[in-house]
Parts: structure tokens; sequence; C-alpha cells
């Protein structure tokens, strides 16, 4: 189990005057799951390649435990990569890019051939060692990256976007078993990712990382209640951004007054909150009602999307289906936004 | 007209050159190997001129010279040239001007090549005047035997400088094609920088190192004026043979010039294929 700490790691390519990554810091615990959660192109897998030691930092300094490792070659830091595209050796069987990592180590053959096929059943992979990558589905082809990674007991694993090649269905299998690989085995783990939900469902941790530099690192559902800033709001899918003022508890928006949480901030800002958290509601009596105007109402199956006007602002809000079945464009309905939902964030 | 028509012909005029040229010609050198010319009133075919040919002496001691020029060249300048491609693909400064002074020598005539290396290497050449103005031997003549050597060290000298880049650029397009990740993966599984190479990237490179160096064995086996030119009179490389026998006066040697012609082009392609087999072992091991 291995503490892994990202101190000020900043990386500015040859040639280029703006860095890939700015200052990065963060700290992931013995055995925990963390992602890295961001845009194409916004340094991520920068990130990954300096904590392998495949790509040297401009700046800054990445520890194991306390130590520095930027010293240690690749080979000497027990962190493995898997990429995301798998990158199987492709002229060898499934159990030799398995025990690839063994046979490095000068592991004995009898060995390898134990762990490998140990391996292979834990993956879920058993009796495929014989063939050959090109033989394989691309779930068995990420499972064996992820046996040929796991294999050699890294002290942390990092994963460049895991289950992007997969279909969605293979998806949700595959992140079952990366979770409970990953707790089972108890490695630090770090893994990359565009999408919002991947990292909401695997990670304990999420860094949000946009234009090269850190936004915010919290667990999930942080995220979605207490977003740092607009950007971080919007990644994470908030759409209602009112501009106002907070104070003694309440926020002051084009439209009238709005209760806020205890723990919110003061002075002008930004109210958001998330479309599913508004309830339509016939009583004007709880708290944060409003009074607005149905613009537009797309049913999407097991959820509608309605936007409302109030005033010069537009809401946006999720539904069941069934509470707003009867309601047609242009009624007026009352929406009711709980307190514990709203938050301010700075202008 | 047919799309069928169209295309039998549209490649008519090619494969007419083809056929009549290199078929034509295969049948025709068969046919007097095996000792069939009318002209000059060979009219019963045998194995004669090949039986000559398999029990002269020079013969064999030809093949092991032409052998050894064609191996070794294939051998130095494939190693050479991964090695020029491993440097090439990183970025460095000055990196496009060295890009274009490696592939340079491409557009220069073999002959030309060899006329250079008989400049600088041979006993009156340039590197043996400068070796005896430097006080590093007594005179030229003392400077060590490179031209028309029995080891035929300036004719590989000469291949090797010739086919470098040629199998270089091959090279580097295939590992500009395969980029560094696998080479990535390898080192974060625990290989080292060495293992990485032998392991990972020189397996994804064989199919181009063995298609570039097996051309090159099969020109380096089979050509004439480079070891017309830099090479000793005896023993001869087996093209400098072939066309001895062929120009010889005596009409009636020119059975066994095509009997060698043709051993020449089947020995070039059993080693290639002994070559193939033996490379990707050894690489994939």
């Amino acid at each position: 189990m291995t503490h892994v700490s990202i101190q000020s790691l900043t990386k500015t390519y040859p040639g280029s005057s703006e860095p890939s990554l700015d200052n990065l810091s963060l700290e992931i615990a013995s055995g925990e799951l963390a992602a890295l959660l961001g845009p194409s192109g916004c340094g991520k897998t920068t990130t990954m390649k300096m904590i392998a030691g495949l790509l040297e930092p401009t700046s800054g300094d990445v520890t194991f435990d306390g130590r520095s490792v930027l010293r240690d070659k690749p080979e000497h830091r027990g962190v493995v990569m898997v990429f995301q595209n798998y990158l199987l050796f492709p002229y060898m069987s499934v159990a030799e890019n398995v025990g690839f990592g063994l046979k490095m180590r000068k592991v004995n053959k009898v060995e390898i051939d134990n762990r490998v096929n140990d391996m292979l059943a834990l993956v879920k992979l058993p009796g495929l060692g014989k063939r050959k990558p090109s033989e394989l589905s691309g779930g068995q082809q990420q499972r064996v990256a992820l046996a040929r990674a796991l294999i050699v007991q890294p002290k942390v694993l990092l994963l460049d976007e895991p289950l992007s090649n997969l279909d969605a269905h293979l998806r949700f299998e595959m992140r079952d078993l990366i979770r409970s690989l990953q707790q089972e085995m108890g490695i630090t783990t770090l893994f990359v990712t565009h999408d919002q939900e991947e990292a909401v469902v695997l990670a304990d941790k999420v860094a949000l990382i946009l234009d090269g530099r850190m936004k915010q690192y919290d667990s999930p559902d942080v995220f979605y209640k207490r977003p740092v800033d607009k950007a971080t709001a919007r990644f994470f899918g908030g759409q209602n951004f009112l501009n106002g003022n907070a104070t003694n508890g309440q926020f002051k928006t084009s439209f009238g007054v709005l209760d806020l949480p205890i723990d919110c901030r003061r002075g002008t800002g930004t109210l958001t909150f998330r479309p599913e958290n508004i309830c339509v509601t016939g009583k004007t009596t709880e708290t944060n009602t409003i009074n607005a105007q149905l613009v537009e109402k797309i049913y999407l199956g097991t959820q509608t999307r309605l936007k409302l006007a109030v005033g010069t602002e537009f809401i946006h809000a999720v539904v069941n289906p069934a509470e707003v079945e009867n309601l047609e464009q242009g009624q007026r309905v009352n929406i009711a936004i709980p307190p514990e939902s709203l938050w301010v964030l700075t202008s | 007209m047919s799309d069928r028509i169209r295309i039998v012909v549209l490649l008519f005029p090619a494969m007419l050159i083809i056929v009549v040229l290199f078929f034509g010609g295969l049948v025709v050198g068969l046919m007097r190997s095996f000792n069939y010319m009318p002209v000059i009133g060979l009219t019963e075919p045998n194995l004669q001129a090949y039986w000559s040919v398999f029990t002269d002496q020079e013969f064999f001691l030809s093949f092991l010279l032409t052998f050894h020029i064609a191996f070794t060249s294939t051998v130095i300048s494939s190693v050479l040239a991964i090695g020029a491609a491993l440097l090439l693909r990183r970025r460095f400064v000055g990196r496009a001007l060295v890009n274009f002074l490696f592939q340079l020598n491409l557009t220069v005539p073999h002959l030309v090549g060899a006329i250079g290396i008989l400049y600088l290497f041979s006993q009156s050449g340039s590197f043996a005047r400068l070796a005896a103005e430097w006080g590093m031997i007594a005179g030229p003549a003392d400077f060590p035997e490179l031209i028309f050597d029995p080891y035929a060290i300036g004719i590989i000298i000469q291949y090797v400088w010739k086919e470098i880049p040629f199998i270089g650029l091959i090279v580097l397009a295939n590992m500009q094609s395969i980029g560094e990740d696998y080479e990535s993966v390898a080192r974060s599984l625990g290989a080292t920088r060495w293992q990485a190479f032998r392991y990972v990237l020189l397996p994804l490179l064989l199919p181009g190192v063995l298609s570039a160096s097996v051309m090159v064995f099969a020109f380096t086996f089979g050509a004439y004026e480079i070891p017309a030119l830099l090479g000793a009179n005896f023993p001869a490389a087996l093209p400098v043979l072939a066309y001895r026998k062929y120009t010889d006066v005596d009409l009636a040697a020119r059975p066994e010039a095509m009997a060698m012609a043709i051993v020449i082009a089947l020995l070039s392609a059993v080693m290639i294929v002994i070559y193939l087999r033996y490379s990707r072992r050894r690489i994939r091991d």
C-alpha cells in the first residue's frame, strides 16, 4: 500500500509556451482509487506518464510514502500504466503478454506459468493463455492488459481511459472488475477519464483538470453539491446559474429571494443548483417556491427535461415524466428548490 | 468495353515486357544451362554445365566470398541502420539537417560511391597518404589492404555506406508508425531500456527490417559492378565469375555461365528463406 503525493507538478513541452499541466498537487491515500477527470488534451495522460517515469516533469515532485521517485527509472518505480488502447504485444500469446513483467524480472518459468494461470483466472479468462491478442474481443484484451499490470504487484496502478474503448455492456462489467480487483489487492490506483459518470461511479476521489489546471479534488458527491466554480459545475452537468448577492442566509436574484443553506458563502456571486433537485409542485407554501412559465418540455424516456422562464432568467429542471405528464408548453407552474441544494459560486 | 477487358488491355504492355524479357531470358538461360545451344551444335540437353560448376573449386570459393560479402554487408547495414533510426526518431536540435545528410547518399550511384571508396581506402588513396603523412605508417604501401583484398573489405564498406540509409529509412518509418507507447508499457512493466528494445521494439520492427535486409542481401549477392571494381581477382564474386565465363572467347563456356547464373538465383532464394526463418526465430525467442 503506497501513499502517492503529487506536488506542484508542471509540464511544458519543448517548443510550447503554455504548460500542458500547470502546478498540479494532489494526495492519493494508500489503497485509494482516484480519478483524473477532464476533457481531451487537458494534461491527464501527461500526468500519468510523469508519475510512471515515462516523462520528465518541468518542475514539481512525485513522492511515494514520502520519498521522491523522480530519480527512479520507470522500471524501478513500481508503477504500472495500462494504456487506453491496451497495447498488448501482438506477436506474443496472451500468457506471454501477462507474464512479460515477470520475465523481465527473471522469475523462473514454472513460477511465471503458475502466476499467469492464477491471474488469468482472476480476470475471468481461464484457458485463453495460448491465444494471440488479435483473437480476443476488446473486453478480453482489456482484461489481459489489466492482468499483465496486476501480476507484477505494482505499488501504484495507472489506468488511462480504461473503459473508453468498450461498449456499454462491457463497461459495466469492466468497471465492477476494476473496482473489485483494486479493493481486493489494495493497490493505490489513479485512472484518467473524460467521462464524469465513469469517474463518479469508480473513484473514491476525483481531481477535475481543465486547461491544464486542477479545479477541484474531492469525493464525487461534492462536485455535484459544492462545485468550486461555474466551469466545474458545468462539467458535471450544471445548467442553472443565477447572478445575485448572498446576505443573511438569503440570495437576492432578479426575480426574488431564495433561502440558502447555513454553510453558503456570502457576497456577490452566482447561485447554482442541480436540475434534478427541482420539484414541480402545486403548492406555494414550500420554501423557495417560484412561479415559472414552461418554455420547453423534452421527454427522454426515463426523465423529462423542462426549461422554465422566471422573469428574464431561465431555469432548467429534470423531473420524473409522470410528474409533468399533464403540463403543457406556455402553462404556469410552481417549482420548489430545496435550500440544501443551493450553492453560491464566486463570480 | 467491360472492366475486365480494360484491365487486361492496360496491363498488356507491362506484362509483355515482363514475360518477354524476364521469363524469355529465364527460359533461354535455362536451356543454355542444360547445354542446349543449337547455334554451336549443342542439341542434346544434359547436366554437364551444372556438373562442371559444382566440381569447380573456384566456384566454391567464389560462393563463399559472395555469401560473406552479402551476409556481412546486410548484417552490418541492418544493425547500424536500426541504431541510426533509434537516434533519428529522437527530438534534437539540427535533426532535420542530420536527417537530410543521412539520406543524401541514396541519390549517389553505386559506381560513384565505389570510386569514392577507391580514392579513400586504397593503398594509394587519401587515408593511406594521410596515415603516412602523420607518421602512423612508414609509407602509403603499408596501409592495410582494404581494396582488391581477399576479405572484400572495400566491397563491404561500399555496400554498408550505401545500404544504411536504405534500411534506416524503412526502419525509421516503421518506428514512427509503431510509436513509443509499446516501449513505455514494457518499461512500466519492469523492462530496462535494452529489454524494451530487445523484447518489444525489435520484434515489432521485424517485418520492416527483414524485408529491407532481404532486398539488400539479394542485391549484394547478385550485384556485379562493385565486386568487379573493388574486388580481388581470385576468388572473384559469383556474378563476376559468371560474367567472365559468359564473355569467354570460347562459346562452349557459355552453358557453364548460364548454369552459374541459375545457381546464383537459386542459392540467393534458398539463403533468403533460411535467413528469414532464422531471424524470425532468433528475434522472437
